[in-house]
């Protein structure tokens, strides 16, 4: 028997360190085989306050490994009372992968900052780690790198890295056909995070010139049955006795 | 031969009772006092830091303690139990998480504490907690305070004290109290609670103070939003509390 | 999934959320009753509608009912929709290796707020939170193309039933082993109205 499709991110995420703080970037394609089945879905996951995550691969994999370790994460916080370091999160993240041998199809970018400052990793679906300052991932991930390929320097100012991110995504919308949609920005810096959720909008609907509305009593019915969730309330029978003593 | 029950946990002695759990109950009755005051806008939670000699480093612990966003404990008795507990506690909350993707609304928080309590009266080989435990967040209905006690019985409160102080605490509070107390007021009437049985001089290191609110945040995804934040204040906070006492 | 076949599918409305399913139950293309249910209701406000193979759909409804149940008597208070979807989800990911065959969805309204809200989930559980509708089942692509030209933002509980109904009627007649009949539900604060429509039965 032939199992249901998983809903799969196609998806192009990026990210780029930046003097000062690092950016993160997502479309919001989601797919389950050829047909688009979100258009505008989130892939920039919450680890930290100081952390998050862009996954690609099965939806549901990146949704729960990064809800797992986020969990993990502020256990791990509060009980040491401070801020958990990227290189902890990574590694939370790689142990679980290899465990799973590549069966939790989970291909990550991770980027938080911490008192090492900014820093950015890619962690594949078996486990293995890089630590890069420009990332790609996910199938648009060419497209995105032919842009940070082209044009990443060092030293770079946070309204460049922006700017060069919301591009690589772009690349990757229009020349993969697994990315789509619009484009999500995080931004992380020392103490502050900006979540950009749709940054830019390339592709937006235009609104319908026509109602297809019908004709109330078209469609032919055989039986109508009406279930009444009007909630009889009654009075205290007490409730005026007490009202006249006071 | 008078004290033939005083042993085992689980004996019911003749008259009926598991004198095991009430010596917990006065393992707490020696432990340092700790206050709660439910306003119409927030909750606040306080104790007093004390310590065997001036020689221990007083900024290395915290007695008031975070438990999710949303919810906040103070203990009095011994510390180490208490520890465990909000350890257990901090699992409980990030377990609801994990499943319903939201923190637990305050009295599920409170029932699962309760029987983590209550499993070490029943127990082989264990001993009851020497603490009890005031609890603080927001129920459907708004702000609430539940203390939690060794046998894993627990109650909600208005306003109530824990420990050493406990009786003339809560006369205190039984004539200070109000249900339209705002937090600001709740705050001060909480210290001048603990001032009543205080030794020596309070200032800003030498008591605790919680507050659960609800308040304009941030949601993880960049959105505005009203939740209920529990967080601790900070010795400058402490300190302006109570120079606007004097 | 084509094992069994099915059709369901939600949208939203103003102040109201509809939820249709067909009622074949067959086994690939021989065709064994005309009346199977795979919408349930979750409580007053909540539907689910699992499409998939059915021996899963009949397990899981039960599995998700006891779920909510002992929630509600846990936490004295009606589950809202949406966390309901995450309690769906989460249940889903937990056979993450041995998955259930259902694709569900989700309608109801906010029992504290009359909120309409809509999701819809795979079979490992990922949340797709929509705005305006959801589909699943072996007639998806052509839900897709019906509630894509068909559904528009604002529908009142009259209008909503006869764009769900024609979205549905007209998705699954063209496809053959989904079908034989439908049913809508739409949900206002007030009423529940639930309809049998008639359908080809070939």
């Amino acid at each position: 028997m032939k199992a249901p499709r998983a809903t799969s991110t196609g998806t192009t995420i990026v990210g780029c360190i930046y003097d000062g703080g690092l950016v993160l970037g997502a479309d919001t394609r989601a797919t389950e085989g050829p047909i688009v089945a979100d258009k505008n879905c989130e892939k920039i996951h919450y680890l930290a306050p100081n952390m998050y995550c862009c996954g690609a691969g099965t939806a549901a994999d990146t949704e729960f490994t990064t809800a797992l370790i986020s969990s993990n994460l502020e256990l791990h916080r509060l009980s040491t009372g401070r801020d958990a370091r990227v290189v902890t999160a990574m590694t939370m993240l790689k142990q679980m992968l290899f465990k799973y041998q590549g069966h939790i199809g989970a291909a990550l970018v991770l980027g938080g900052y911490d008192v090492n400052g900014p820093q950015l990793y890619t962690i594949a679906p078996h486990g293995s780690t890089d630590k890069l300052p420009y990332v790609t991932m996910g199938s648009g991930s060419m497209a995105a790198m032919a842009i940070f390929e082209s044009r990443w320097k060092k030293g770079m100012t946070r309204e460049q890295a922006v700017e060069l991110v919301k591009d690589a995504i772009e690349s990757g919308v229009f020349n993969d056909l697994g990315s789509g949609s619009n484009v999500d920005v995080c931004v992380i810096t020392k103490s502050k995070v900006d979540y950009l959720r749709n940054y830019r909008k390339p592709n937006e609907r235009e609104p319908k010139e026509q109602s297809y509305k019908f004709k109330r009593g078209t469609t032919a019915v055989l039986t109508t049955e009406i279930t009444s969730l009007v909630d009889i309330e009654t009075e205290p029978s007490n409730a005026g006795a007490s009202e006249g003593r006071a | 031969m008078v004290d033939r029950y005083s042993f085992s946990l689980t004996t019911f002695s003749p008259q009926g009772k598991l004198v095991q759990i009430e010596h917990a109950l006065a393992a707490v009755n020696q432990g340092i006092t700790s206050v709660g005051i439910k306003a119409t806008n927030g909750i606040v939670i306080a104790t007093e830091k004390k310590t065997p000699s001036p020689l221990v480093d007083i900024s290395s612990f915290d007695k008031v303690s975070r438990v999710c966003d949303s919810i906040g404990v103070v203990y009095s008795g011994m510390g180490p139990d208490a520890r465990l507990l909000v350890n257990e506690a901090r699992k409980a909350a990030q377990k609801y998480r994990r499943v319903y993707a939201q923190d637990p609304p305050l009295p599920i928080l409170v029932k699962d504490v309760a029987a983590v309590m209550q499993e070490y009266t029943q127990s082989g080989g264990v001993r009851p907690f020497g603490v009890s435990l005031l609890i603080a967040g927001y129920d459907h209905h708004g702000p609430a305070l539940y203390q939690v006690d060794p046998s894993g019985a627990f109650f909600p409160w208005k306003a109530t004290a824990i420990g050493k102080n406990m009786i003339s605490a809560r006369t205190f509070l039984e004539k200070r109290y109000s249900p339209r107390l705002e937090i600001e007021d709740a705050v001060h009437t909480a210290i001048l609670t603990l001032k009543e049985g205080f030794e020596g001089v309070m200032d800003e290191k030498n008591i605790e103070i919680g507050v659960a609110q609800m308040q304009e945040g941030m949601s993880r995804t960049g959105e505005k939003v009203q939740e209920v934040i529990f967080r601790v204040l900070t010795p400058l906070e402490v300190r302006d509390y109570l120079a606007n006492l004097s | 999934m084509e094992y069994n076949g099915s059709a369901v599918m939600a949208m939203k409305g103003d102040g109201c959320v509809a939820i249709a399913a067909d009622r074949r139950f067959g086994v690939q293309a021989l065709t064994l009753g005309t009346e199977f249910q795979k919408i349930f209701q979750m409580n007053k406000y909540t539907f689910v509608g699992l499409a998939g193979l059915a021996s899963d759909v009949i397990t899981l409804s039960d599995q998700l009912r006891y779920k909510v149940k002992m929630y509600e008597l846990r936490e004295e208070r009606p589950i809202s929709p949406e966390t309901f979807a995450h309690l769906a989800s989460s249940s889903l990911y937990e056979k993450r290796f041995g998955p259930w065959f259902v694709e569900p969805i989700i309608a109801g309204l906010d029992p504290k707020t009359g909120e309409p809200f809509i999701a819809s989930t795979d079979l490992i559980g990922c949340i797709n939170f929509a705005k305006d509708f959801v589909v699943s089942g072996t007639a998806n692509s052509q839900m897709y193309g019906m509630c894509e030209s068909l559904w528009e933002p604002n529908l009142g509980p009259e209008d909503l039933f006869e764009t769900i109904s024609q979205a549905m009627l007209n998705a699954i007649d063209r496809d053959c082993i989904a079908g034989w009949g439908a049913v809508v539900h739409v949900i206002t604060k007030d009423k529940i109205v639930t309809k049998h429509l008639k359908g080809r039965m070939d």
